[in-house]
């Protein structure tokens, strides 16, 4: 891992996601009752309120929303520049992540992807993407 | 004709800003604020009685706005405080204490605070940082969350790095002619000029930025009644909005949730001030970056959406245009000093609306100062207007 970069520090309610991450998993909560899936994990689910929310797998295929080319950061543990982006989920919920594999610069929103597991730490297990063709 | 307990701002005050303040502490610049605020206003610590201030201690736990309560209101109780340092700044401080004023739970509240960096125990910071599993992993951090938002209104409107740069340039030029400003004497920038800045994150370069440094400022909201006597021109709140999407910074900002965030406080705002956004004389608007001044003007409805970047390169958020910009020099030259900047929007609609501002617009009658943060996952606005 990189010297200083931030880790996860799994809670009651994240675990199971970073415990899925380890195993090259993606899972994302989903509501039964009014079938939301939604990051990041909440005691209650954000749509209606539900406690009975449960982690669901995702087939970790996505569309590029949103992405910028982070050239500075304003702590150590990172490889500049890297392209930081927000993926829509096909099957729901969204997910901050780099998209690697691919010069930052090219990186563009539309751009089809799908998840790519890259350990951190022993305990840690990043949930990349990469261009999915 | 003003109602008696019609709210308004009768005391600014802005101490120095810097990028450091190593000869000064925390609690001493959340005192010269304070002060400041209630000498300009006329005033004397003994006619306070709500504080909705910073107190960074030492004495009293940090952040505690009753601990202000021994310093203020004349061996009277405190009727009226608050904890939260957003709380104690810039229009969402503001429309709070006005709400307090109106409805009589105080007649006098100081608002206001400072940033300085923790240095040793006479500067306990205020509340300790927690990392962000699914954001701060990833390098994300406040500019990347506002770039994410311009990134996806570029691909969605057309809006280019130019237009930004010009925003950038405009009111970065304020700042070079302000002897208040942290980059007075700095530039003049032309839009090549931040255009040539090196990147920080796409599509902002670090002209398009804004500064990082310490300072305090503050205002007193009273009654009308009671600013009768008052030395200045008091400043009416005339109305106000908020919004809140979601937590700051645990999600990343999107574009399609928050894009116009602001849109709706700003229809409320500005049907209780009686007054439309072509009838603003000048802006006192947030801008930790170039992008969000655009976004703003789409929210605020100065331009319909997806027109902010032509509109803001048209000219005519400068001194002499339609709409004109922070006219200090705003965060981006000015000063930014945490959430204490966002008073230093109020601080500046008010010295225009009394006629005393370094630029001052002629006749600025009406004002809007707002404030945003996280993305922007926020906004507080307010409409402020001349009474004499």
């Amino acid at each position: 891992m990189s010297a200083g970069r931030p880790v996860p520090v799994p809670s009651s309610l994240s675990r199971p996601f970073w415990e899925a991450a380890r195993r090259g998993e993606l899972v994302v909560p989903h509501c039964p009752a009014c079938g939301l899936r939604f990051l990041v994990p909440e005691t209650a689910c954000p749509g209606c309120l539900s406690r009975d929310w449960a982690y669901e797998p995702s087939s970790g295929l996505g569309t590029v929303y949103s992405v910028t080319v982070v050239h500075r950061v304003p702590g150590p543990g990172f490889d500049t520049p890297f392209a930081l982006a927000v993926v829509d989920l096909d099957d729901g919920a969204v997910l901050l992540t780099h998209v690697a594999d691919r010069a930052p610069d090219e990186v563009a929103i539309g751009m089809r992807v799908r998840v790519d597991f890259r350990p951190l730490t022993d305990e840690i297990t990043l949930p990349y993407f990469v261009p999915a063709t | 004709m003003t109602a008696a307990r019609q709210a308004v701002i009768v005391g600014v005050h802005a101490t120095e800003q810097a990028l450091s303040l190593p000869h000064r502490t925390a609690m001493d610049l959340a005192l010269e604020a304070v002060q400041g605020a209630i000498a300009d206003a006329g005033l004397t610590p003994a006619d306070i009685d709500g504080a909705q201030a910073d107190w960074p201690g030492p004495g009293g736990v940090p952040g505690e706005g009753s601990s202000w309560a021994r310093m203020l209101g004349g061996g009277r109780n405190l009727r009226w405080t608050s904890d939260s340092m957003l709380d104690n700044a810039g229009s969402r401080g503001l429309l709070k204490a006005a709400a307090a004023v109106r409805a009589g739970y105080a007649d006098t509240v100081v608002v206001g605070g400072c940033r300085l960096v923790s240095r040793g125990p006479d500067n306990a910071p205020i509340g300790a940082g927690v990392p962000l599993e699914f954001t701060d992993v990833w390098g994300s951090y406040v500019v990347a969350q506002f770039a994410l938002v311009a990134a996806r209104h570029m691909h969605e409107y057309g809006t280019t790095p130019r237009q930004l740069a010009e925003v950038a340039a405009t009111i970065r030029n304020n700042g070079t002619t302000n002897p208040e400003a942290m980059m007075y004497g700095r530039g003049p920038y032309t839009a090549d000029d931040v255009l040539a800045s090196r990147l920080v994150a796409t599509p902002f370069h670090l002209l398009d930025c804004c500064i990082v440094g310490e300072g305090g400022a503050a205002f007193v909201v009273t009654t009308a009644e009671r600013a009768r006597d008052l030395p200045h021109p008091p400043v009416a709140v005339l109305g106000g909005g908020m919004e809140y999407h979601q937590a700051a910074y645990a999600n990343p900002a999107l574009h399609r949730e928050v894009g116009q965030i602001g849109r709706d406080a700003a229809a409320r705002a500005f049907a209780m001030a009686g007054v439309g956004p072509h009838d603003v004389d000048v802006f006192s608007l947030y801008d930790p970056n170039s992008f969000e001044v655009i976004r703003q003007l789409e929210a605020l409805g100065v331009c319909a959406e997806g027109e902010g970047g032509p509109l803001a390169a048209s000219g005519a958020i400068a001194l002499d245009g339609k709409h004109p910009v922070n006219p200090d020099g705003g965060c981006l030259s000015y000063a930014w000093n945490g959430t204490q900047q966002m008073t230093l929007k109020v601080v500046e609609a008010v010295r225009q609306l009394r006629g005393s501002a370094v630029h001052q617009i002629d006749g600025a009658e009406i004002a809007v100062v707002g404030n945003a943060g996280s993305g922007a996952q926020h906004y507080e606005m307010s409409v402020l207007g001349r009474t004499r």
